[in-house]
């Protein structure tokens, strides 16, 4: 489906799940927006979705249409070749003096805490979407045996780092602030310390693992 | 280096802005840039700038800059009595002044944002292509904060001979005490109930206290939350969406790049400038847009400021995220 958003934009939501293959035909459905259309002035893929601005001395919103159509056509007729690139590599303390959901998030598991870090840690998950803040990645899909609903009401505070679930998701917190994610985990801060890092650490595609640290590699690692 | 001039009062709020950045969007970063982009164009034209050179973005006034060398500045926007050593010097126009003078924005009485610019453009660091403080996004040094008081500042070009300009009277944008915004409908327009679609273009909102460089947000007749959004999704500038009280925002400058509520559509975003000068209690409405005619204005306005050319300026071949986009630039911006 194609839709304009704004006078200069196109958003085009593919039929297809929010998943590693979903993004990877997004991606695919951009390399071919961007070799279709040459004006563009950006592209930004989330989930099932691409949006792209052009400029508006060439903007023609039919023939944007029709390029577009097509290459949404022929990114779903294939299979995706997925670049997920080198994966990143985090490092995560599952402690709950650090993270205030993950005994929640065991018990309605009805596992231990260890156990949700193993379940967790062991599962190589994809960006699939960037955004809410810098350096934030919607990253999935988490095991459906921890996944949580975001806490009703958010937290005013969730520190640098923290590492939480909201369904079937897993983010990590770039920076200090406001969320409603369930948290089970802390990355050592200091690996957000850099804005420049912390912004180019994910990329919509790429891949993500998790490796469990305790709490004495942790506080080593600067908490 | 010695500073050309030096903020002894910043006011409540003034950042540095430009006209933002795009090529970070896919990373998550906020566009940023001069919430009324056609006053800080304006105040780099008066002094034959690369219309994206860096400026100030003043909020509401309370400002004071003592100058240490013999230059020009050009003020435009908000309309804040600003006078140099006392003498009013009015707005929409160049004022030159000599070392130790100094310039004063008092409190505006009718608009938002006062833009002081300078010959050359601020001599800034740089984050993707642009200079724009975005104080959410976490960025070190101005690209991440308010100036304070005590701020030295230096530009491209102090010495350069600049007349005196001022904006013809029939282009200074017209104080307004009521809006209507031009609304482009789209995202989830169509799930919203037929009753909820009709009151977006006769009810009438008033712009709340609570907006801010992110976001315009508006009080008054609740909709209803409309369809349930279930993944974010990308934003364009001066998108419309209504939260889970059933009031709509309008998404400002610094504006997250997904969102993960239903959206009405999004704003003109030339009619955006006027609204990032509305004041809290204006009352403010929504009438159908045509999107051709807005693609248009945009086009003639791009030409008009003379950047036309803002394409190049944001690389967006197959290359599309780098790490040499990252790297903080020091120095002033190409020409």
């Amino acid at each position: 489906m194609i839709t304009f958003p704004g006078p200069v934009s196109a958003l085009v939501t593919l039929p297809v799940a929010p998943d590693r293959d979903g993004i990877a035909r997004v991606l695919e459905l951009e390399r071919l927006a961007r070799d279709a259309l040459p004006d563009l002035r950006a592209t930004i893929p989330a989930f099932s979705r691409l949006l792209i601005e052009g400029s508006p001395h060439s903007w023609d919103a039919t023939e944007v249409e029709s390029r577009l159509a097509a290459a949404a056509e022929a990114c779903l007729a294939e299979t995706p070749r997925i670049d997920a690139g080198d994966p990143v590599s985090l490092p995560v303390c599952y402690d709950p003096e650090l993270a205030p959901d993950l005994e929640d998030v065991a018990a309605n598991a009805g596992v231990d805490v260890a156990e949700v870090a193993r379940l967790h840690s062991r599962a190589a998950y994809a960006v699939l979407a960037t955004g809410f803040a810098p350096g934030f990645a919607y990253m999935g899909d988490v095991d459906a045996r921890i996944a949580m609903p975001r806490l009703a009401t958010p937290r005013p505070r969730v520190e640098a780092g923290s590492v939480g679930i909201a369904d079937r998701r897993t983010g990590v917190y770039p920076a200090a602030g406001p969320g409603g994610w369930r948290l089970i985990g802390r990355v050592p801060s200091a690996l957000f310390a850099d804005a420049a890092e912390r912004i180019a650490r994910f990329r919509p595609g790429g891949s993500v693992r998790f490796r469990p640290m305790d709490r004495d590699e942790y506080e080593a690692a600067g908490g | 280096m010695s500073p050309h001039g030096v903020v002894d009062r910043p006011g409540p709020l003034c950042t540095i802005q430009d006209l933002g950045r795009r090529t970070g969007r896919r990373a998550g970063l906020a566009p940023g840039g001069a919430m009324d982009q056609r006053a800080y164009l304006w105040a780099n034209r008066l002094l034959g700038n690369d219309p994206a050179a860096a400026a100030l973005e003043v909020t509401l006034g309370g400002f004071a800059l003592r100058f240490a060398v013999e230059t020009a500045v050009a003020l435009a926007g908000a309309d804040c009595a600003a006078t140099l050593d006392g003498v009013e010097t009015g707005t929409w126009r160049t004022v030159r002044a000599r070392p130790g003078q100094v310039l004063r924005l008092g409190y505006s009485a009718t608009g938002m944002r006062a833009f002081v610019a300078f010959p050359g453009g601020l001599d800034v660091r740089t984050a993707f292509g642009s200079a724009s403080a975005v104080v959410r996004d976490g960025w070190p040094g101005l690209l991440g904060r308010a100036l304070r008081a005590g701020e030295p500042l230096r530009w491209g070009d102090p010495g350069r001979a600049c007349p005196v300009r001022r904006v013809p009277r029939e282009l200074v944008p017209p104080e307004t005490a009521s809006l209507t915004l031009p609304l482009i409908v789209g995202y989830e327009w169509a799930e919203f109930s037929k009753a909820d679609r009709e009151r977006v273009f006769d009810a009438e909102w008033t712009l709340d206290p609570a907006s801010d460089r992110t976001a315009g947000r508006l009080a008054g007749p609740a909709l209803g939350s409309g369809p349930r959004v279930l993944d974010s999704t990308p934003l364009v500038d001066g998108t419309v969406q209504v939260t889970g009280d059933g009031l709509p925002l309008v998404f400002m400058r610094d504006r997250p790049t997904i969102g993960g509520y239903a959206k009405l559509g999004s704003v003109d975003p030339v009619a955006l400038d006027a609204f990032a000068q509305a004041r809290p209690g204006t009352p403010i409405r929504f009438a159908r847009a045509d999107s051709e005619a807005i693609r248009e204005a945009l086009a003639r306005r791009e030409r008009f400021f003379m950047i036309q050319d803002v394409a190049a300026r944001f690389p967006t071949g197959k290359r599309v995220f780098s790490n040499t986009e990252m790297s903080l630039n020091r120095g002033r911006r190409e020409r």
